[in-house]
């Protein structure tokens, strides 16, 4: 018996797996030669086995991601942290190591049917008519935000601007008191940044544990104490007749501040640094804003894809656009490839803010598109508008402007800093304005679901 | 032309309404989206199209 009949395995395996490539997306080639890489992988190799990370399917092609990524019936998002299923990674690759999963990212690391019972909980609070109602709280946050800095003429748009409005609302729409933003802040960005052998990691990993133990705590204090939010319909959920317990309602605010973070805060900082360096396009955004303000905000989505790509695993062998995909197998699927696929977007490393057509998949395709894509472009515009507004000559520092060192995960900046014309305060700076939209949440119940209230109230 | 929504492939990207608002309708609750119904308009045939166009999930259907 010859090798190849004990084993076949590997040479069926090697011939299907192709073509290969050898691309490590947590290096800093995939960020410094991404162009290169989006015009090459979905021209040459739409569909490859990438072979970083024990081997993987890598789709990068605009119509391959459509054809695949849709395909629930064949694909998991499961991280069965416990063995309890069929033990698959969840959405990273790699994924992180066993012993450092507490909790699984809440929906998008869970299949249907249970997936869909919690979205049908959270879809209330996010739709855009249950976001709209948040509108003069984002106003206000916004304003809070630039009043701590407009009288300097210097403002970081990541630390100062992008890293607190997405936070604070965030708390809001959770039921969680909002001032706690700062508990949270610091960890959910700088776990996206900091490399595992970075000597920083052991301060992030003590900031983690700390947001991890003061969401436990509110999540109990929420159980005897009620306050409506987003925490509050997921401890009252019914989830085919279970009710989720601390960590299962852990797991989903997990997701919703690590996805809902520095996503908003990338692609807001990304932005600021364009339309700084393209002073005639600034002026074009800020004279025809009404006409702008949707399609500019989408083509920043595409350019910029703050979340390049997720993980998958096969759960069924299957054929799809030629390719054999077997039982157990990861994929990740490059959204930020895809949305640079000229056979979509005509120049596509153009930017162009009144761009028409654009089918970009910056929030994901299928059951799992980003549940929070409705905060994000309002906050996005809220915080843009602001700083066109009210610092209409800002320029970004290129010196000081920090981008992550590996685009991997998020596409994001850890600082921006700008200078500008100082301009008049309007108002209390955050602090005081945290405090005081502490009250008017409580008040007036603002984080209830759409169902239960659907009319905006003002601030007071 | 008449323009309809496949409710089976609408994820609540919201494209639609945003690129014609008067032609789709988003549900308050998780903000997926119908057509309006009837008849498009002819001088809304374009932005029906361009509705379909910018679809992530190709879920517009014009007939």
């Amino acid at each position: 018996m010859s090798i190849d009949q004990v084993n076949p395995a590997p040479a069926g395996d090697d011939a299907r797996r192709q073509p290969r490539i050898d691309v490590d997306r947590h290096s800093t080639v995939w960020r410094t030669e991404f162009r290169t890489l989006s015009d090459d992988l979905p021209a040459n190799a739409p569909i490859a086995w990438n072979e970083t990370y024990g081997g993987y399917w890598m789709v990068t092609g605009n119509k391959e991601v459509f054809d695949i990524v849709r395909r629930a019936d064949v694909l998991s998002n499961d991280n069965d942290i416990h063995f309890e299923r069929n033990g698959y990674d969840g959405i990273q690759i790699p994924p992180p190591p066993r012993e450092q999963r507490v909790v699984r990212g809440g929906i998008l690391e869970m299949d249907p049917p249970e997936q869909r019972y919690y979205r049908n909980v959270m879809n209330p609070y996010l739709s855009p008519a249950a976001v709209a109602r948040w509108q003069p709280v984002m106003d206000e946050l916004v304003r809070a935000c630039l009043d701590d800095h407009i009288e300097s003429g210097r403002i970081d748009f990541v630390d100062d601007l992008a890293n607190i409005v997405p936070a604070v609302l965030t708390m809001a729409m959770l039921g969680l008191p909002l001032e706690d933003w700062v508990v949270y802040c610091e960890p959910s960005h700088a776990t996206v940044y900091t490399h595992p052998d970075s000597p920083e990691i052991v301060r992030v990993r003590e900031l983690q544990n700390q947001m991890g133990m003061r969401a436990m705590q509110s999540i109990a204090q929420l159980r005897t104490d009620p306050r409506p939010g987003l925490i509050d319909g997921l401890i009252k959920a019914d989830i085919s007749g279970h009710s989720p317990d601390d960590m299962e309602v852990l797991s989903q605010v997990t997701l919703l501040i690590g996805g809902g973070f520095d996503t908003t805060t990338a692609l807001t900082a990304h932005a600021l640094e364009w339309l700084s360096e393209n002073p005639d396009q600034r002026e074009r955004l800020v004279r025809e804003w009404e006409e702008l303000r949707d399609s500019a905000t989408e083509e920043f989505l595409r350019y910029y894809t703050p979340a390049p790509g997720d993980g998958r695993t096969f759960s069924a062998d299957v054929e799809i656009d030629g390719k054999q995909f077997k039982e157990g197998e990861r994929l990740w699927v490059g959204w930020a490839t895809s949305n640079r696929d000229p056979g979509l977007f005509e120049d596509p490393h153009e930017i162009k803010l009144d761009r028409k057509g654009n089918r970009h998949s910056s929030f994901g395709l299928g059951i799992h598109r980003c549940i929070g894509s409705n905060v994000a472009r309002a906050t996005f515009k809220t915080m843009l508008k602001g700083a066109l507004d009210r610092m209409p000559d800002f320029v970004c520092d290129p010196a000081g402007a920090v981008h992550y060192d590996t685009t991997g995960t998020i596409n994001g900046m850890k600082h921006l800093p700008a200078t500008f014309t100082p301009g008049k305060r309007l108002g209390p700076g955050v602090t005081e304005t945290v405090a005081g939209l502490q009250r008017i949440v409580d008040e007036q119940r603002l984080a209830e679901p759409v169902t239960a209230r659907k009319q905006a109230r003002l601030t007071d | 032309m008449k323009v309809s929504v496949d409710s089976n492939v609408c994820q609540g990207h919201t494209l639609c309404a945003m690129t014609a608002p008067d032609l789709f309708v988003l549900s308050d609750e998780d903000g997926h989206a119908s057509a309006v119904g009837g008849d498009v308009p002819p001088n809304r045939e374009a932005a029906a199209r361009e509705a379909a166009r910018t679809c992530p999930e190709q879920a517009v259907v014009l007939s």
